[in-house]
């Protein structure tokens, strides 16, 4: 009987292709647009992928790897004196012009890496040697500068080329490959110095102090020494990135408009679906009526309609989520927006379809078990 | 068994419809009965309760008052559940505008009664083949219904109505959707396929031009059942 009842929508070309639509747009935008999300969730914590370290000093004001408050270079020897903590760094992070061969400019987020350490460094070297930075003048660019800041010219920007940052010759010394991040500005690291000499000159230049625990302390401990000792802002590498999550979900519009977006996906797959699978059954009611008098059961035909429902749903899920996918490969080929699959995705928008699939059917279920087999004798 | 017994028992069943002023009352007392292997016309005027009173003995309308007993099987004391069942097993269904349902093939349809019944797909079709064979329409098994003529369309609802093999066949105006000669040959089909021992056929009618198929008729009037008579151009020596 089962294998009837679906046969009965499959017929219905028309209804059946809507409720495919329904469902799979519904899919589509509740995984996408969720892909999106987490995207920008990921971005937002690039800073923290692309320049490593077990802890981050800043200033106690400092929520979030995307904000910058400087310090005072005295703050890391302050840093370092603190029991547990094994070694503490100076970084400089700032977003700069870089000058293109036209004459324009392109903003740079500029990393200076200690010249001791080079704690922070590119975590993919693609061409050349970090500890080439001690060069004067040396920069090593992501794969994204290159791109950014070769317009214009016969090649693309290598190694040994040259181009101005602020007015200053920088010569590459190196070629990486950096995570995006929320500015989407390519990264171009040098040393500390460096950075100094390229960063325009104000009171106050340190913007991060990356450390690392002691033996026989956690990074938790470190920090929270450092926390207490400096009254400094101290986070372990997850607790930072936790922290600028929060921070994005509380200062930005950013998480609520995708919610928003995400409940309309929902809301449009239950009303689609809904609508079309309600008429489907309205339309079929004397078929039901007279399997009924012939002695269906209400569990046998509430069966029969769930099955054909969540049937629809399913293959529609799987369309969207497949047209969700190809479109966040090419989003994350054209580098842009943003986008991210983690498994809790598609198994969220997953269950939201079977969800949807529930409410679409319960409205024609109750149409059918309230349906008097008699009245397949009438008219 | 005496094919003679009267399977069916219909004692003072009262049906009302509404309520108040609006209140129809449709059964107002009925007296019935039906003998095994007869085929049996219940004839009025429009409005008369006949597709009620169907109804009522198919197990499909609950009734206010009275008794039913159909094979045994007493109506009035069954829950929904209970009827639901006993007509899935017992009875066969042919209506006035043979409610096939259009999007499954003539066989698929043939099949759902032994579906209902938990019978596997692959002996409910080579029964239902095989029923479509007995009423002559073998070789549209794999047709739409809606491709096939309205005789042809009722032959696949006598096929689907008696597949299951049950005992008791109603019938609402099975004719009254069909030309003259078509409802000729539907019931010369009816009546020599349906008929069988200890199977009682039930056929509400309009249709004067088909009464001599019935063994006897049952005339209804006003929610009463007014006469009951056999048939004077069948003779029931046989029997
Ligand atoms: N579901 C219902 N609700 C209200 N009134 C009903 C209902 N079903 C039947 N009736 C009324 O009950 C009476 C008997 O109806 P029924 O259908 O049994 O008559 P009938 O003899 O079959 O008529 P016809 O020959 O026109 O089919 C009619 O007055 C009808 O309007
Ligand atoms: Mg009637």
């Amino acid at each position: 009987m089962y294998r009837l009842g679906l046969k009965m929508l499959f017929a219905d070309r028309a209804k059946y292709i809507m409720l495919l639509s329904g469902m799979a747009f519904a899919a589509l935008l509740m995984t996408q647009q969720g892909g999106v999300f987490v995207g920008i969730i990921e971005w937002t914590k690039g800073n923290l992928k692309n320049m490593r370290a077990p802890i981050w000093v800043v200033d106690p004001k400092v929520e979030q790897v995307n904000e910058v408050k400087p310090m005072r270079d005295t703050d890391v020897s302050r840093v370092r004196s603190i029991p547990g903590v094994a070694w503490a760094v100076p970084m400089y992070w700032g977003i700069l012009q870089a000058r293109l061969v036209d004459g324009t400019f392109k903003p740079i987020q500029l990393v200076g890496l200690d010249n001791a350490t080079m704690v922070g460094r590119p975590t993919k070297m693609i061409e050349g040697r970090v500890e080439d930075l001690r060069i004067p003048n040396a920069v090593i660019i992501d794969d994204l500068t290159v791109k950014r800041l070769s317009v214009g010219r016969a090649k693309p920007l290598g190694m040994g080329d040259t181009f101005e940052m602020n007015d200053k010759e920088a010569r590459i010394v190196g070629i990486c490959q950096t995570e995006k991040s929320f500015f989407g500005y390519p990264y171009i690291f040098s040393t500390y110095e460096q950075a100094l000499q390229f960063a325009p000159r104000t009171r106050k230049m340190l913007s991060y102090i990356l450390a690392s625990p002691a033996e026989g302390w956690t990074a938790d401990q470190a920090a929270q020494q450092i926390r207490e000792k400096t009254g400094l802002g101290a986070y372990t590498e997850e607790a930072f990135g936790e922290s600028t999550v929060k921070w994005f979900f509380k200062n930005t519009g950013i998480p609520i408009s995708f919610m928003t977006t995400i409940i309309l996906g929902f809301i449009v797959g239950v009303a689609v679906a809904g609508q079309t699978f309600y008429s489907f059954i309205l339309e079929n009611l004397r078929h039901f009526g007279a399997l009924k008098a012939m002695g269906a059961s209400d569990g046998l035909i509430t069966r029969m309609v769930l099955l054909q429902a969540f049937t629809v749903g399913i293959i529609g899920y799987g369309i969207g989520l497949g047209l969700s996918v190809f479109i966040g490969w090419k989003f994350i080929q054209m580098g842009q927006p943003p986008f991210a699959l983690p498994y809790q995705l598609p198994l969220g928008s997953f269950v939201a379809v079977l969800l949807i699939c529930t409410f679409a059917s319960l409205l024609g279920i109750r149409q059918v078990r309230k349906l008097e087999p008699a009245v397949v004798f009438r008219g | 068994m005496n094919g003679l017994d009267r399977v069916i028992h219909v004692r003072g069943v009262t049906k009302t419809f509404g309520k108040g002023d609006a209140a129809v009352h449709a059964l107002k007392g009925v007296d019935f009965d039906a003998r095994g292997g007869e085929l049996l016309m219940i004839v009025g005027p429009s409005g008369c309760g006949k597709t009620t009173l169907l109804s009522v003995i198919a197990g499909t309308l609950g009734f206010d008052s009275g008794e039913v007993e159909v094979f045994g099987h007493s109506l009035h004391t069954m829950s929904q559940k209970q009827l639901t069942a006993f007509r899935a097993g017992h009875i066969g269904f042919i209506f006035q505008s043979f409610n096939l349902i259009p999007t499954l093939s003539v066989l698929e349809n043939v099949t759902v009664p032994l579906l209902i019944n938990g019978v596997g797909l692959k002996e409910a079709e080579d029964r239902a083949r095989a029923m479509l064979e007995k009423v002559n329409i073998g070789k549209r098994g794999d047709e739409r219904p809606t491709n096939l003529s309205g005789g042809q369309q009722q032959r696949v609802a006598i096929a689907r109505a008696l597949i299951h093999e049950p005992r008791l066949i109603i019938c609402d105006e099975p004719t009254s959707a069909l030309d003259k000669d078509t409802g000729q040959r539907v019931m010369e089909l009816l009546s020599s396929v349906a008929r069988g021992p200890g199977r009682c056929v039930i056929v509400v009618t309009h249709d004067n031009r088909i009464f001599n198929f019935a063994d006897r008729m049952t005339e209804m009037d006003d929610g009463r059942v007014q006469r009951v008579h056999e048939n004077p151009s069948k003779s029931m020596a046989g029997h």
